[in-house]
């Protein structure tokens, strides 16, 4: 009993003494970093996941074009699911003095299941709920309506007094073609509007709530019928997209600091072995089996597992809670919990990384021979403990088989590793040639002394960088490229159904009031019928859930010129009867250039020939269509027109102004909800901002350790130079010129290597335009620098200590 | 007439370096006996280091063989030739190869440890008695930098005789040391080695230190004889 407490305390000692320290640094570093990026990421999706559950009010939505029956509804309560249903439909709403075309949602007192209703009644009193007999206006249907809080309305045949004004409502739609003023009643009332008729084009949607594992089964137990379809939080195309990049880049992120943290933990490793080799050639003289070291060197192991655990998952919790002390805003305040689901992955990426990088150095180690304690002999090292790289692999290709991104980058690691040899090769044989200081030519003899270690830190330092600039340029590409959507001058009001008469007066009107608007688009509605003769109802492709362009109307207009923020990637802009194609959907479609396609508008058919490819960016706001005709194909159909324009917050009455003069023109005003979605930005960026930040703090920290780390190796060699007489200006000088070239150097790589990858992630990735970061290549340099002088002036003065 | 305690027939050792085959030794035959002291002289490179290693079973001969307390090691594997050591030999080296993050004390039981002597308290009176004897008494808890030179090549001989080997091999035990410290320490070693009875095998350059012993075997071109 007494002997295995021995082993334990020697164990113990052995790891504080015997440079074994920095493996568990490393490993308590991986963990800490699991624990909090993972921690943090899970309530941060889950966070995000309610925001998308609120855009959508309820964890998952039937949307039907029949009525839901009553037994579904019944069959959802007895599964343990919360309901509520829904109704809308389009009819005209009349005030004393207007009349307009608005949206009713009719729903129950239990709307929204998830998100905010606020609404404001006389009495400036905020409600949650709408209650039988109530009418809710949005402000804007207020104004157009010239009707006040206590007046009647007349929605199709009922009569309703005004309740108040919507303040927040979820389920914003955000396709300014659909959007028109809402309104709120109790479905109770539904009945007496008289707009549920046969033939009358009301659309149902039922919401439900409860346990994911509940909702699934409820889900695929359900059979569609026709006209109906699920929506989840993944189907709702916008939010789902951006979740969608941000959950990419939180997994970015934690592999990269894993890798990171695992090449300091392998080289820490490699280094204590070459230190320990003598340790145990004794132990083996003395008579110890391979069974004896084993079973000490798993103690030193089960040590240092532990302790990294209980010290890293602390440390991780701690790192998470100050990471989320600039999200309090943002953040709910009730956190969603998140179980013990980051610890058992932390203990597992640990396991992965530590055992491998651990166990196959410290298995050499049990073949270091007993004769070196007399006679140095080169040794033979068994390849069994090989088996071990198959746990880490095995867990890379379980968790991101299908996750391009993560691929990219071991790719983009692997090539980088390359390239880095050969640059440095090159660049090691060059400057050796050349003419330098003693202390630069000394640095220079040191380095290409020993390429393959100066290679192999190199690789180590730039690696570490160029993952640092990657988590940190990635977020903020990602964050620019939603910026841009929602930039401070993009158009927020869209004005559809303007009549070809109207047109010239409704943009000199718009001109005078000094709003910035976009040019007056044609809109003309119709379908896709025909590609090359053959009936698009007969092509595969009509049925896909992805490509939905066949089976639906879509909007039309014609132009003499592309706009200009739409780039042409094939073909041009000419010819006679054609048309240009959207990108994404000619792909998905399988369309060429010159091939004919057949339209259908109001029962009239017509073809064009297919000139050009655009690529447009949908999430930009501005005015976009999949397909745009040269003026000869459809300008004689009828069409009405449609233009974009900025308004701001306090320029409300200007936009008033133009509702009231044209009452047949239908104003999408999407302001308050660009600032629904402005707002989920700045949290999702918020998120993002931070878990870089600590991305970065880890890499730094591990250069910083693998620097020291290299330094203290040199030890042995300095202190030969001082024997030797060396003075200590000039070791310093040497060691400054050495590391600082190392640094350089590595940072250089690291930047072109970092632009290689980045081209890549955002452009197959991300699907992000990709561009050029001149800054980096500036700043990655002189961070590489800042950290090697900084890890070198820490142990410097140990290192020229006067000899003994 | 005492036994042969380590018996040596016609042993060969070559090494492949670079892509040659390098003889170190030659055929070498001899016997050691139960109780004996012998010294292994000759010049650097004459091959006694790798004598010693096959002696001691830390390495296997190319050919020939080699009895050691009865058994024949050098048709032993890695294992069985650790217990052997374990059970039997002691070692003190030149560079007194201390564990650095152990205590005088804990590195002292430490071959009774691998021993599976995992009597703990027991194991640290012995090795309390022992670095009494070696006239560190007080220093047990000092880590190996803590100590000398000196100290710690006691140290290491207290750590050669606390298993009581049948045999113990010491490799230029005062190459390390000054000339008054190397005095102390062979005075302390040949005592022990008295007192214990141990077979004593002494690899040294120093033809004075060789007096002291028996016996002395001289190692030239791969080849030994007995010196007289």
């Amino acid at each position: 009993m007494k002997a295995n407490k021995m082993i334990i305390s020697w164990s113990w000692r052995e790891i504080w003494s015997g440079q074994l320290w920095p493996v568990m640094v490393a490993l308590t570093l991986i963990i800490a970093c699991v624990v909090a990026l993972s921690t943090l990421a899970l309530r941060v999706e889950k966070v995000m996941t309610n925001q998308g559950k609120t855009l959508l009010a309820a964890d998952l939505v039937l949307r039907s074009t029949n009525p839901i029956s009553p037994s579904l509804i019944n069959q959802a309560e007895e599964a343990g699911l919360t309901v509520s249903t829904q109704s809308r439909f389009q009819t005209m709403a009349f005030s004393d003095t207007k009349m307009q075309l608005v949206t009713v949602k009719s729903v129950e007192s239990t709307y929204p299941l998830r998100g905010v209703l606020n609404l404001r009644d006389e009495t400036e009193q905020i409600k949650h709920q709408v209650n039988p007999n109530e009418l809710w206006v949005s402000a804007r249907l207020l104004s157009i309506l010239e009707a006040k809080v206590g007046e009647t309305v007349a929605i199709g045949d009922a009569e309703l007094t005004i309740s108040g004004v919507i303040i927040d409502e979820p389920e914003l739609a955000y396709n300014p073609f659909n959007s028109i003023p809402n309104l709120f009643i109790h479905s109770s009332n539904l009945e007496g509007t008289g707009a549920i008729q046969l033939g009358s084009r009301v659309r149902h949607r039922l919401f439900i709530n409860g346990e994911p594992t509940t909702l699934a089964a409820f889900q695929s137990n359900y059979e569609l019928q026709a006209g109906e379809r699920w929506v989840d939080q993944n189907s709702e195309s916008r939010a789902a997209r951006l979740m969608d990049k941000a959950k990419q880049y939180l997994s970015l992120t934690i592999l990269m600091v894993i890798l990171m943290a695992a090449v300091t933990l392998i080289l820490t490793c490699l280094h204590y072995v070459r230190n320990r080799s003598e340790t145990v050639s004794m132990l083996k003289s003395m008579g110890s089996s391979r069974a004896w070291l084993r079973s000490w060197l798993t103690t030193q192991v089960l040590i240092m597992f532990v302790v990294a655990f209980v010290v890293g998952s602390s440390l991780g919790l701690l790192l998470e809670y100050l990471l989320r002390i600039p999200l309090v805003d943002i953040l709910p305040k009730v956190l969603p919990s998140v179980g013990i689901q980051p610890f058992l992955f932390a203990i597992g990426v640990s396991l992965c990384i530590g055992l491998p990088a651990l166990l196959i150095p410290l298995m050499r180690l049990l073949d270091a021979p007993a004769i070196n304690v007399i006679q140095k002999q080169t040794v033979q090292y068994s390849k069994k403990s090989w088996w071990l790289l198959l746990l880490p692999i095995t867990a890379l290709v379980v968790f991101y088989g299908s996750n391009k991104l993560v691929w990219m980058v071991l790719a983009g690691l692997l090539i980088l590793f390359i390239v880095l040899a050969g640059l440095s090769y090159g660049l090691l044989t060059l400057l050796a040639k050349l003419k330098w200081s003693a202390a630069l030519s000394l640095a220079l003899s040191r380095i290409s002394r020993s390429p393959k270690n100066s290679m192999m830190q190199l690789a180590a330092l730039s690696g570490s960088l160029m993952l640092v600039s990657l988590i940190w340029l990635v977020k903020s590409d990602l964050l620019g490229d939603w910026q841009q959507t929602l930039s401070p001058d993009a158009p927020n009001v869209f004005s559809i159904n303007i009549s070809p008469e109207q047109r010239a007066s409704y943009l000199q009107d718009i001109d005078s009031l000094t709003l910035p608007r976009s040019d007056a688009f044609a809109i003309i509605r119709g379908r896709v019928t025909e590609i090359n003769d053959i009936q698009t109802t007969d092509m595969a492709v009509y049925e896909s859930a992805e490509t939905r362009i066949l089976r639906r109307e879509v909007n039309f207009t014609w132009m003499d010129q592309l706009p200009e923020y739409n780039e042409v990637v094939a073909g041009q802009w000419s010819g006679e009867k054609t048309v240009s194609v959207e990108q994404n959907i000619a792909d998905e479609l399988g369309l060429k250039l010159g091939d004919k396609l057949t339209f259908e508008v109001n029962s009239q058919s017509f073809s064009a020939t297919i000139n050009s490819f655009r690529a447009v960016e949908w999430q930009s706001l501005k005015p976009n269509f999949v397909f745009i005709f040269s003026e000869d194909a459809i300008a004689d159909l009828p069409a009405t027109w449609m233009v974009s324009f900025r308004a701001e917050e306090n320029q409300t009455d200007r936009v008033t102004q133009l509702a009231r003069s044209y009452p047949t023109v239908t104003l999408l005003d999407l302001r308050t909800m660009a600032n629904k979605i402005q707002s989920l930005l700045r949290q999702i960026s918020w998120s993002l901002t931070g878990l870089a930040t600590l991305g970065v703090m880890a890499g730094i920290l591990l250069i910083f350790t693998l620097l020291r780390l290299s330094l203290n190796e040199r030890k042995r060699e300095i202190t030969l130079y001082r024997t030797l007489g060396a003075s200590k200006k000039r070791i310093s000088h040497t060691l400054w010129a050495e590391y600082g070239l190392l640094g350089l150097s590595a940072g250089i790589v690291a930047a072109i290597a970092a632009e290689m990858i980045l081209f890549a992630l955002m452009r197959w990735g991300f699907e992000l335009p990709a561009q050029l970061h001149p800054a980096m290549w500036f700043l990655l340099p002189l961070l590489a620098v800042l950290i090697v002088f900084a890890s070198l002036s820490s142990v410097i003065k140990a290192l020229l200590k006067p000899l003994r | 007439m005492s036994q042969s305690i380590i018996s040596v027939e016609n042993v060969t050792k070559s090494v492949i370096s670079n892509d040659n085959q390098l003889s170190i030794l030659k055929g070498i035959s001899f016997n050691i006996m139960e109780g004996e002291s012998i010294a292994i002289m000759g010049t650097s490179g004459a091959g006694k280091s790798t004598l010693m290693g096959l002696l001691a079973g830390l390495d296997q001969p190319t050919s020939g063989s080699i009895t050691l307390l009865d058994s024949t090691i050098s048709s032993m594997d890695d294992e069985q030739r650790a217990k052997i050591r374990s059970e039997s030999i002691g070692f003190v080296f030149q560079n007194f190869l201390l564990i650095p993050s152990l205590t005088a004390l804990q590195n002292v039981t430490l071959p009774m440890l691998l021993r599976g002597n995992e009597d703990q308290k027991n194991n640290e009176l012995k090795a309390k008695a022992l670095l009494e004897k070696v006239g560190l008494s007080g220093r047990e808890t000092h880590l190996p930098t803590q100590l000398s030179g000196g100290e710690q090549q006691r140290v290491a001989l207290a750590r050669a005789f606390v298993t009581q080997p049948k045999i113990l091999f010491a490799d230029e035990p005062t190459g390390n040391l000054d000339q008054q410290t190397a005095q102390n320490i062979i005075e302390l070693l040949f005592a022990m080695n008295t007192e214990q009875g141990t077979t004593l095998v002494l690899i040294t350059h120093d033809a004075e230190l060789a007096k002291r012993c028996q016996r002395t075997l001289i190692i030239n071109d791969g080849q030994c004889q007995e010196s007289v």
